[in-house]
């Protein structure tokens, strides 16, 4: 009697959950089908499933099957707004979406390849700059690209952008004709690096922009039903976060397409090293953007990889907080630089694939300097100017180190900065937080006893000027800190950071001079650690052609377009 | 494991022997639960004299040996090194500590503050049981790993909140189990005899009460360190317990998962290490709760 | 009479018992000395940005107020976007549900054919060998912690023997091939339903590894309970008579003794599920199953308070639920047991 009522029980619960799911599913499965029902017109892109309903093909494939190019990625989505854009989304949005024109990696024969902009040129006082578009080019939307899309872009990006302040020298912009538009500014700066920048310098289309304008989260919409507003050669299709996103060519691309290039490009978001490396050596993708770093010697002996080893643009930085005696005092700071162990933390924490900095500008970026100088560990020597200093003995005081607990680099070498310190008589407490902990710690209240001593981070300039993003934000005194979190305040280097800005495009060889100065001040001051630069490591089958990694566009690991396979 | 209200039945024997003199005797018999036993006691002596067992005691707490990375099991690192070149083995044992004192505290601290409220709130029934009642649902409304999830998050991560979090989840189990007990207790002969002579109600839970739920609390309390020590190191394997670079059992498993294809060293000891303490407690758990449980035979 | 009582009384305390689960849960969430608005744009964004995300967010209200327009739209069926998604909560779980489901059914289903059949056996040789295999096997199923008993199942299945996937719930190659056509989210269902054989064979091998290791608690949990009650019944009068009439072995312990035996077994096995819904946390991270487990832990881990608020709410309401739906049946089923 009990039994069949228990048995009923379990059938009712079991035949709930699934109507119940049924349902749920039921709801995305509908516009599935009459998706496909509609096919048949689908000569522009298809539109995406819902976001959550996985792995489906809206239409029925061309004749000829598509050329996929598989790909397993740990970067996010933060956001699909080109304008808001500012963090790892950059790696799709390149391929998405484009600027006027792009900065070439260090060592090409031109600086800069035009992209939407043909040519440039600026006025002798670098203050007014003209730009002649590209014609016969479309959004993906099918709107024109010209040059109120380039006004309304950039009004947008400097206004509300993710990275506005990169627009900071503009004054207005002017629409001479539909293909030509003038940025004047305020003060000389160089449009064209500011122009090309990763974040805030897309030229979106001006249809989506007028209606994210009312809708803050339109973008995300939009990106759910794969539509997005670049003129990039591939286009979204479909998202699903966390898990995929599936980019599709753009036919009507102006570069045009040929032979061997790919049809649809299928990215897996994929959090885990050791996954992605499973993928790659099971066939399942074709490039990855990270394997766990001892493993790379084993395809370096593998015949069926190539292995680039680059240089790249994050640099680690550990800020003291010159608030804090007695980090106020530069003899002590200049102490702990010598008690850094630099080559040990480039080993363990990057398996050597670093170079020690020269200061916070990463090397091959402007304004790099090899005049610029650096510590090296030498325990005697910091333990003389510690003493100098008034501490013989060491410091009693502990100092307090906080870096990302995401970081698995910092979460790596942080120790050996511990173990170091304890030999010259510095006790340090390492308190690994969220980065957003650790930002809103380091800003809340900078002098109080709570606030971190030593902040490691990891930084990457916005675009290709480290004078004016890394010597600046990190460094230039403010009162509110932004990125400067020593907390620094020195008026001889603000000026000649800032001399050194405006000579960049006037005088750019003052300007190298002016910043080599700063620099050598800022490491003699020693306001943080210069860690090092690190390399980007990439493993490219041998079937894939084309891959050439530009460094100044740091999360884009690859630019799609450029890739043809031999498959 | 569920909760078995368990009555005591110890005072209701003639006692011969004292009855944890029993409890000895039976475990000593049975070769599951004296092999546990005895593990269990094993483990706190390396947890109390881990500094002086430990191979390189100063790499267990934390200091690096950078010439040493990745080293596979060998004479002189029976279970490898790690990527800062530590000996495995020395983060094992100094990392004993925190893998079994601290559930203890965890479980101690549930039962001092679960055991009166139960007692209080079977015993007084009426509003004062409802309210306690209502409070105990409402933390065991939460899937209890969500709650201390949820909690670790929020404090701040590190081994002192994921401990407060799981006192704070595991408290209402300890409140239900005395309770029970008490309720059944209080028709008794000598408590209403107790009543009858005017002793204050404080006094008769502290004194007649709570001690009698001593054997039903202890059988709980050994086997819940088996779910408490899984629990942690759960925590701990998300992130949430223990930070670099202390040692925890929990966070070595985590740290070592992205290298299970060469380096299989890192995650297996560790994980070995929590599934045998968890074990020994499991089979004790059970042993104690055979004997205290008339219900329930060999 | 009584019962109508009893169960509008426990359905006001549920009620209740959810509104503070919402409360602690929402007081949590925002003590915590974090920037959630950073989290929303990103990790270099300008301070005056991050202000005014903030008031985008209604961030720089006081918390009382927060917390009542939350309600408020959460009573309307909007539980907020998730900060690291920008999509609503409530989509995010409908999404991810499934996978979870999946996961546990299959988990159940094993543990139930596996764990049963290994407590009778245990029972039926009391004492010999099977039954001292299977009371050590079952004990080191609940003594396992199920993340390491995924990584090495990982290590053995997938870098040793190469026979089972890493991860996942299907690989990626499948997409352009022979897609899933995806009508109720559990993929061994829908695979079958569209005869797509060669995914159903893909989807199931990715299963194997994750559902072995979320299975193995609860197979030792069934296997013991079932020994026990099977136990208590096989040492009852009318076993005895029935052996003393000379029925079959097989018929006594398999037909007779079950069928008795089986009740207290069912009340364990929701008891797992609910376990189990923890372990599918562990489970999801290092198999990269896109769960819900998989979700609340990267919530957890970035302090994506809109989402902790919705898996909250979702979870106790749901544990709430069953909780309840358990002690209805319990008491219809039983009128000994005590409505109070």
């Amino acid at each position: 009697m009990k039994l069949r009522k228990w048995y009923w029980l379990l059938a009712v619960l079991v035949a709930l959950s699934l109507v119940g799911t049924a349902c749920g599913g039921a709801a995305t499965a509908t516009p599935a089908s009459t998706k496909a029902a509609s096919a048949g017109q689908a000569t522009e892109k298809p539109a995406a499933t819902q976001a959550p309903a996985p792995t489906e093909v809206p239409t029925p494939e061309p004749t000829a099957a598509p050329r996929v190019l598989k790909v397993a990625n740990t970067a996010t989505i933060t956001t699909w707004d080109p304008v808001k854009s500012f963090s790892t989304e950059a790696a799709y949005m390149a391929n998405i979406y484009e600027q006027l024109l792009r900065i070439n990696p260090p060592g090409s024969k031109e600086r800069f390849t035009p992209l939407l902009a043909e040519r440039w040129e600026h006025s002798n006082d670098g203050l007014v700059w003209t730009f002649y578009l590209r014609k016969g080019v479309k959004f993906h939307d099918g709107t024109p690209m010209n040059a109120e899309a380039v006004k309304a872009s950039i009004e947008a990006a400097a206004d509300h952008g993710g990275a506005a302040f990169i627009w900071a020298p503009l004054d207005h912009i002017e629409v001479v004709d539909d293909y030509t538009v003038k940025f004047y500014l305020k003060y000389a700066a160089p449009l064209d690096l500011i122009a090309s920048s990763l974040y805030g310098a897309w030229i979106v289309s001006p249809k989506m922009l007028a209606a994210a304008a009312n809708d803050k989260n339109y973008f995300e919409t939009a990106a759910a039903k794969g539509i997005d507003g670049g003129t990039g050669p591939y286009m979204l299709q479909s998202y699903t976060p966390d898990q995929e996103i599936l980019l599709t060519r753009y036919d009507d691309y102006w570069g045009g397409w040929h032979k061997g290039q790919f049809d649809k490009v299928l990215v897996k978001i994929v959090p885990e090293a050791v996954t992605q490396q499973q993928m790659l050596e099971g066939g399942e993708v074709d490039l990855v953007t990270r394997i766990p770093q001892e493993n790379y010697e084993d395809f370096k002996k593998n015949p069926n990889y190539d292995v680039f080893i680059e240089p790249s643009f994050f640099n680690y930085v550990g800020f003291f907080n010159t608030l804090h005696p007695p980090l106020d005092n530069p003899k002590v700071r200049q102490a702990l630089s010598y008690a850094t162990p630099y080559d040990d933390i480039i080993k363990i924490g990057a398996y050597g694939l670093g170079t020690q900095s020269r200061g916070p500008v990463p090397q091959g970026v402007w304004p790099w300097s090899p005049d610029v100088k650096q510590y090296h560990y030498d325990l005697d020597k910091a333990r003389q100017l510690l003493a100098e200093a008034g501490y013989p003995n060491g410091i009693e005081r502990h100092l307090k180190l906080t870096y990302a607990s995401e970081n698995a680099t910092e979460a790596a070498f942080a120790p050996l900065i511990k173990d170091a310190y304890a030999k010259i008589g510095v006790t340090v407490d390492i308190v690994p937080m969220l980065w957003n902990q650790q930002w809103a710690l380091a800003k809340a209240d900078p002098a109080a006893k709570d606030t971190q001593d030593i902040f490691l981070l990891l930084y990457w300039p916005t675009y290709s000027d480290a004078g004016t993003d890394n010597l600046w934000s990190m460094f230039h005194s403010s009162e509110k800190p932004f990125f400067n979190l020593s907390y620094w305040k020195n008026k001889d280097f603000d000026h000649l950071i800032e001399m050194a800005a405006h000579e960049t495009v006037t005088d750019p060889k003052q300007a190298q001079k002016d910043y080599v100065d700063a620099m050598n001040l800022l490491v003699d001051q020693a306001p943080a650690l210069f860690l090092f630069d690190t390399k980007a490591i990439f493993i490219v089958p041998k079937y894939i052609h084309g891959f050439k990694y530009n460094l100044n566009y740091p999360f884009v690991q690859y630019f799609f377009y450029q890739l043809t396979s031999e498959k | 494991m569920t909760t078995t209200e368990t009555t005591v039945s110890q005072e209701e024997q003639l006692p011969r022997e004292r009855p944890w003199q029993q409890v000895l005797r039976i475990i000593v018999r049975d070769p599951l639960s004296l092999t546990s036993a005895i593990i269990i006691v094993l483990f706190v002596l390396v947890a109390i004299f881990a500094y002086q067992i430990a191979p390189y005691p100063q790499e267990g707490a934390g200091r690096t040996n950078v010439s040493n990375t990745m080293l596979p099991p060998s004479a002189e690192h029976w279970f490898g090194t790690d990527r800062l070149g530590r000996d495995v083995l020395s983060r094992i044992i100094i990392g004993s500590r925190p893998a079994l004192m601290v559930p203890m505290l965890v479980v101690l601290f549930a039962i001092l503050i679960g055991a009166p409220l139960g007692a209080i709130a079977g015993y007084k029934g009426g509003w004062i049981d409802e309210l306690i009642m209502r409070i105990t649902d409402l933390f065991l409304a939460f899937p209890f790993l969500l709650l201390a999830m949820v909690i670790t998050a929020v404090l701040g991560r590190g081994l002192t909140h994921a401990a407060i979090a799981m006192v704070i989840s595991w408290w209402p189990w300890y409140t239900r189990l005395v309770r029970g007990v008490t309720i059944s207790l209080k028709e008794r002969a000598f408590v209403e005899a107790s009543q009858a002579i005017g002793l204050r109600d404080s006094v008769i839970i502290w004194r007649h009460i709570l001690p009698n739920t001593i054997s039903p609390v202890l059988v709980q309390a050994t086997v819940d360190m088996g779910t408490v020590v899984l629990a942690m190191g759960g925590l701990a394997f998300l992130g949430l317990g223990s930070q670099p670079p202390h040692p925890d059992w929990g966070l070595m498993i985590s740290q070592g998962r992205s290298f299970i294809l060469k380096q299989w060293w890192l995650s297996t000891f560790p994980g070995m290490a929590i599934f045998i303490v968890v074990l020994a407690f499991n089979l004790l758990g059970d042993a104690l709760r055979d004997i205290f449980d008339p219900r329930q035979y060999q | 009479m009584q019962r109508v009582e009893f169960l509008i009384r426990r359905l006001l305390t549920s009620l209740i018992v959810l509104f503070g689960v919402s409360l602690v849960t929402f007081a949590l969430a925002r003590v915590v000395p974090s920037n959630p608005a950073a989290l929303y744009i990103g990790p270099r964004a300008r301070p005056e940005e991050i202000a005014r995300v903030r008031h985008e967010l209604g961030l720089d209200q006081p918390l009382p107020v927060q917390y009542i327009k939350y309600m408020e739209a959460v009573l309307h069926g909007d539980f907020g976007n998730s900060i690291a998604t920008k999509r609503p909560v409530l989509e995010e779980l409908k999404g991810r549900l499934p996978a979870t489901l999946e996961l546990l059914f299959t988990a159940m289903f094993l543990a139930v054919i596996v764990g049963v059949p290994l407590g009778v056996m245990s029972a039926r040789w009391q004492g010999k060998a099977p039954d001292l295999v299977v009371r050590i096997g079952s004990i080191f199923g609940v003594s396992m912690p199920a993340f390491w008993l995924g990584l090495l199942l990982q290590i053995l299945f997938f870098r040793h023997l190469h026979l089972l996937p890493l991860a996942g719930r299907v690989s990626s190659d499948l997409r352009f091939t022979h897609p899933i056509h995806v009508i109720t989210g559990f993929y061994l269902i829908d695979t079958v339903i569209t005869h797509n054989w060669v995914a159903f064979k893909d989807v199931l091998v990715h299963l194997i590894l994750p559902a072995l290791t979320l299975a193995a608690y609860p197979i030792g949990l069934i296997a013991r309970m079932t020994r026990a009650s099977m136990l208590e019944v096989m040492g009852q009068d009318y076993i005895r008579t029935a052996r003393a009439y000379g029925l079959p072995d097989f018929l006594i312990t398999y037909v007779l003794a079950l069928k008795n035996a089986i009740s207290p077994t069912l009340t364990v096995i929701g008891l797992t599920v609910a376990y189990s819904l923890t372990g599918a946390f562990f489970v999801e991270v290092i198999f990269n199953w896109p769960g819900l487990g998989l979700f609340t832990v990267h919530s957890l881990l970035s302090i994506d308070y809109p989402a902790i608020m919705g898996i909250t709410l979702f979870g106790a309401a749901g544990y709430i639920l069953i909780n309840l739906a358990v002690d209805i049946v319990q008491a219809w089923i039983d009128p000994r047991v005590s409505l109070n």
